[in-house]
């Protein structure tokens, strides 16, 4: 999928059609306003937010990849900013302003690759010796933490036979010419292995250059994501992009980058002498290392890092280059809705669908949910019920296969991906709180999106089948009321023509 | 200014462009509930239908916003629709405090006296009583109030009942057993062998429409509690054939008897959790005597099953605007500390949510079951609770305090116990297990639960004024922004509950 490639502003540009960002005109510091401002419009459900004046380089926009909540009626699907951002390039004219909920699936599950464009461009961001890290003006969570790097990509050359790969990172900064980042420890250890096979293990091969880019459009940071959380790893990252949308991109040293990307720090990593204790997204491990504790900043990782085992590393800037008029996405990390659990919720979601339904034989299911308003602690499953006791088969393949969550929601296979307060209320009134609320032994893995047993102890896993029972007889099956299965054809045809008439409808 | 009948209540809501007089010629066999179906769920304004049979209907009158579903519970009251959820259960909690006795007029001053039918002029098929559901057991009135008094005192109760029309002169009364009404037939006139008098009041004033649905303690006047929440007395008028008082501002009145060891059919019926439940059962018979009402009278239903997901309906408002302040007012004075109760908001009665700063081992317990003996016995199945500064309407939140909070392991509590009542009005249970006996509860018990959706630590949150600024900051930039400010301490202290828990 060649061609000119689409960036962050080109997405923004598609956001303002659709009425779907504001701008804050108002001057907002970096130092905690700007995300307390990002924290509460993702709440609220409120569109993107462009901060326009800010005191440093960056302007910053949060909320360009999340969404409003599913569980009030909203114009907009949670999921659409992030459709919007995949399909900035085409015409505006030419695509729905709400995304199908299976297509994205369909396109994230797919994990197609197209080769990468040539890369003799020069990237859009230029060096200006003037900056260092502070004086960017990222923002920061609170008054004490230090500025963030929350949706960050970071660009490395595995060598001859991988080539560059993009991996997700976090960062603050240390200093002026410092990022500490948290990035995959299936990196941390990739990377390990690429410098021994390249210089024999010699001292000099820890240094290893670098570049991390702010800014990026949603292909490059979905397939960042997709190479490098999860269960299988891929290095392969800008073909995955590619596969997703058209990127552009250019050749920094001997790494391959966004051509778009809106900031850039090229530098060198420093890998820590040892990786930080194995983080709790890696649960197989926990009971064997320390793990971190609930403190705030444990709050403040981003939804990714509780996807897998997480390592610590320092980025030394050497450089920092930025488009004119620098924009930078950032997620308000920690906050209920914000950018970073909306990607990891459709990511996550696309790679159990995939697998669920290429575990049996046959693809009962119809649809999986990581709602982003359960903070990734819960998983919906829409699935038909082949058999009874499917139901539990379902629930602990699914828990086999992400360590997330360890509550399951099991709805009928007709059940709409886009009406989450509906799914939701079968769970409070077709299961038998006596019989379909069915909870584990106590000695399941805890899951790492949860807040509790956080040191890593057992407990119990919970699925819930707001099904019909496969045994129950037809007539016991309750029809849903709905304007469709409630009425007659010649009254519903009756009341959509004479409609209008009625008057009903406000301005 | 009071709103002292449904007609006053309907031209507020057209003054506020929420109702629309529907002048087409519409039928009560499904036309009229299939657009009040389609008006709930776009949210459009409520439907007056003046052109139907011997009398005018309105559909879901009471059915607020999805977002705001006590806004026009609000105007009922005199209150303004765009209160905040915390400003208006604070507002009807207060005026629950202060009952007001209700005054006795002459048939002669009271509208519903505007024409009395008795014996061969009764005819309860003159009235276009709507046929709901495709696939309803019969035509209903379903939003009244069900006015009986106990045989023993003088105590009368208010409640809420739907009445399936059978033919000119019976209705069967859909009682089940465990709230008041229904318990005061059964166990005392039906085991006596007398008749229950009773008068089911259509389209009442909306203090009394709010008071119906209400658990209000036994022995306390319904009639004062209305008064209450109206600010003014309820004005009552004497039944033409029973010792009973009704609102003299009603729109209709249909006296009668339920009668000893008689039965009919009811429903199936699409009911308030959203499918159509069966089988049909047997219910207690009324007996009609005496039919009252005004010139052109209105007739309010309300499409039950339509008031889940985004959409609401009469009685998902209700039970957000109604119950949800009644339920946290009664559970403060058992002394319980309760920020706030409320419904799930896209499923009426199944499911509350509390929230509450009291989180230690047996208080959820005591708190939880101590309702499952009252109020919450029939209907409601789950209760869960969260951190009082979790807002309990906002099912963002409560999902997420769900998913993060509850831990499979310890926080679930009483699920698989299969030993409390349950009425048949719901999916899971098999015709079998529902079975038909005569005092309308399942024969098969269920489970009633709870779970603990605290944190086992503090949030992080930040400084309130920050939190403030940023909430300014986004309104100026043209952002709706409906949390309110009393989430970030700005509400006044609550007066202390006698005793508390373990007084």
């Amino acid at each position: 999928m060649n061609g000119p490639g689409i960036g962050l502003r080109d997405h923004l540009s598609r956001l303002r059609d659709r009425s779907d960002i504001v701008s804050i005109d108002d001057r907002v510091h970096w130092d905690e306003e700007a995300a307390a401002v990002a924290s509460v419009a993702a709440r609220e459900g409120g569109p993107a937010v462009i901060f326009e004046e800010t005191p440093g380089r960056v302007r910053f926009v949060a909320g360009a990849f999340g969404g409003p909540d599913q569980l009030a009626a909203h114009d907009r699907e949670p999921w659409d900013r992030i459709g919007d951002a995949l399909t900035a390039g085409e015409d505006v004219d030419a695509v729905p302003s709400t995304h199908a909920y299976h297509d994205l699936l369909d396109l994230l599950a797919g994990r197609g690759t197209e080769p990468i464009p040539r890369s003799d461009a020069e990237p859009a961001a230029t060096p200006d010796p003037t900056l260092d890290l502070h004086t960017l003006g990222l923002p920061t969570l609170s008054a004490n933490a230090r500025p963030l790097v929350s949706l960050g990509v970071l660009a490395v050359d595995l060598g001859p036979d991988a080539g560059t790969t993009w991996v997700p990172v976090r960062g603050d900064v240390r200093g002026s010419s410092r990022l500490r980042i948290i990035l995959p420890r299936a990196f941390h250890d990739r990377l390990g292995r690429a410098q021994s096979a390249t210089v024999d293990g010699t001292a000099d091969a820890a240094a290893t250059g670098v570049s991390v880019l702010l800014g990026v459009s949603a292909p490059v940071l979905l397939a960042a994501l997709q190479g490098w959380i999860g269960d299988r790893v891929r290095t392969d990252t800008p073909e995955l992009a590619a596969g997703l949308a058209p990127v552009a991109v250019s050749r920094v040293a001997d790494r391959i980058v966004p051509r778009d990307a809106e900031v850039r720090i090229d530098g060198v990593l420093e890998p820590t002498a040892d990786p930080e204790p194995a983080h709790r997204g890696d649960r197989r491990s926990a009971t064997t290392t320390a793990v971190d504790a609930a403190t705030a900043a444990d709050e403040w990782r981003a939804a990714w890092e509780a996807t897998c085992a997480t390592a610590t590393a320092v980025v030394r800037a050497d450089r920092i280059a930025t488009r004119e008029d620098p924009i930078v996405a950032f997620a308000p990390l920690g906050a209920p809705l914000s950018d970073d659990t909306q990607l990891v919720s459709l990511l996550e979601a696309a790679r159990l669908s995939r697998r669920v339904n290429g575990y049996w034989g046959v693809s009962p299911v119809r649809w999986v949910r990581l709602p982003p308003e359960g903070g990734l602690g819960i998983c919906l499953v829409a699935s038909e019920i082949l058999y009874a006791g499917f139901e539990w088969q379902l629930a602990n393949t699914l828990f086999s296969f992400s360590n997330l969550f360890d509550k399951v929601l099991i709805v009928d296979e007709n059940s709409d991906p886009t009406d989450l307060a509906k799914a939701l209320d079968d769970m409070w009134v077709k299961a038998h709180p006596a019989n379909d609320w069915a909870f584990s032994e106590p000695h399941a893995p805890s899951a790492t999106a949860t807040r509790y047993r956080r040191d890593g102890e057992t407990g119990s896993r919970l699925h819930i089948a707001a099904t019909w029972d496969p045994r129950w007889d037809e007539e016991y099956i309750a029809p849903r009321v709905t304007f469709e299965q409630s009425f007659p054809e010649n009254v519903r045809e009756s009341v959509r023509e004479r409609w209008d008439e009625f008057g009903l409808d406000r301005e | 200014m009071t709103v002292d009948s449904l007609r006053e209540y309907l031209a507020v809501l057209e003054s506020h462009d929420d109702l629309q007089r529907v002048e087409e010629s519409v039928s009560w066999n499904l036309e009229a509930s299939a657009i009040t179906m389609l008006a709930n769920e776009r949210d459009a304004r409520v439907p007056l239908f003046e052109r139907t049979e011997a009398a005018r209907l309105v559909g879901d009158p009471y059915r607020g916003s999805g977002n705001r579903p006590w806004n026009r519970i609000a105007l009922g009251l005199d209150l303004p629709a765009d209160l905040s959820r915390f400003e208006f259960y604070e507002e009807v909690i207060d005026r629950l405090q202060d009952p007001i006795a209700p005054t006795a007029v002459a048939a002669a001053d009271a509208p519903v006296k505007d024409q009395v039918l008795y014996g061969e002029d009764v005819d309860l098929l003159r009235f276009p009583w709507p046929y709901i559901h495709a696939g309803d057991g019969g035509r209903y009135s379903n939003l009244h109030t069900l006015v009986a008094p106990d045989p023993d005192s003088e105590w009368v109760d208010w409640s809420y009942h739907r009445a399936m029309i059978h033919d000119g002169e019976t209705a069967s009364v859909l009682l089940l057993a465990g709230e008041q009404t229904p318990n005061l037939y059964y166990y005392k006139y039906e085991r006596r062998g007398e008749p229950m008098p009773v008068a089911i009041v259509v389209g009442a004033e909306p203090a009394v429409e709010y008071t119906s649905v209400m658990w209000i303690p036994t022995d306390r006047s319904e009639a004062e509690f209305a008064g209450g929440l109206k600010g003014e007395p309820i004005e009552l008028v004497e039944c033409e054939t029973n010792d009973l008082r009704v609102p003299a501002n009603a729109e209709l009145v249909i006296e009668g008897e339920i009668v000893p060891d008689a039965r009919r059919d009811e429903g199936p019926f699409g009911d308030y959790f959203g499918y159509m439940h069966g089988p049909r059962r047997s219910m207690p018979v009324l007996e009609v005597s005496a039919i009252t009402h005004r010139e052109d009278p209105i007739i309010p239903f309300c499409v039950e099953g339509s008031g889940v997901g985004y959409a609401e309906n009469s009685t998902s408002s209700m039970e957000a605007g109604c119950v949800g302040p009644d339920a946290t007012l009664g559970l403060r004075t058992a002394g319980f500390d309760v920020e706030c109760c409320a419904p799930w908001t896209s499923t009426p009665r199944t499911v509350y949510v509390i929230a509450t700063d009291r989180t230690e081992p047996g208080y959820l317990h005591e708190l939880a079951n101590f309702i499952f003996t009252t109020w919450g016995m029939l209907h409601v199945d789950f209760f869960v609770f969260v951190d009082a500064d979790v807002e309990p309407t906002d099912s963002r939140a409560v999902v997420e305090a769900l998913a993060l909070h509850a831990d499979p392991d310890a926080d679930f509590h009483q699920f698989g116990v299969e030993t409390m009542p349950k009425v048949p009005l719901n999916i899971y249970q098999t015709p079998s297990e529902k079975g038909d006996i005569q005092t309308g509860t399942s024969k098969a018990k269920t489970a009633k639960t709870y779970i603990d959706a605290t944190r086992s630590s503090p949030a992080v949150d930040r400084p309130p004024e920050l939190e403030r600024r940023a909430r300014e900051t986004l309104r100026e930039a043209g952002v709706s922004v409906a949390l309110e400010d009393a989430l970030l301490g700005d509400r006044p202290d609550r007066e202390p509950t006698a005793g508390g828990w373990r007084r």
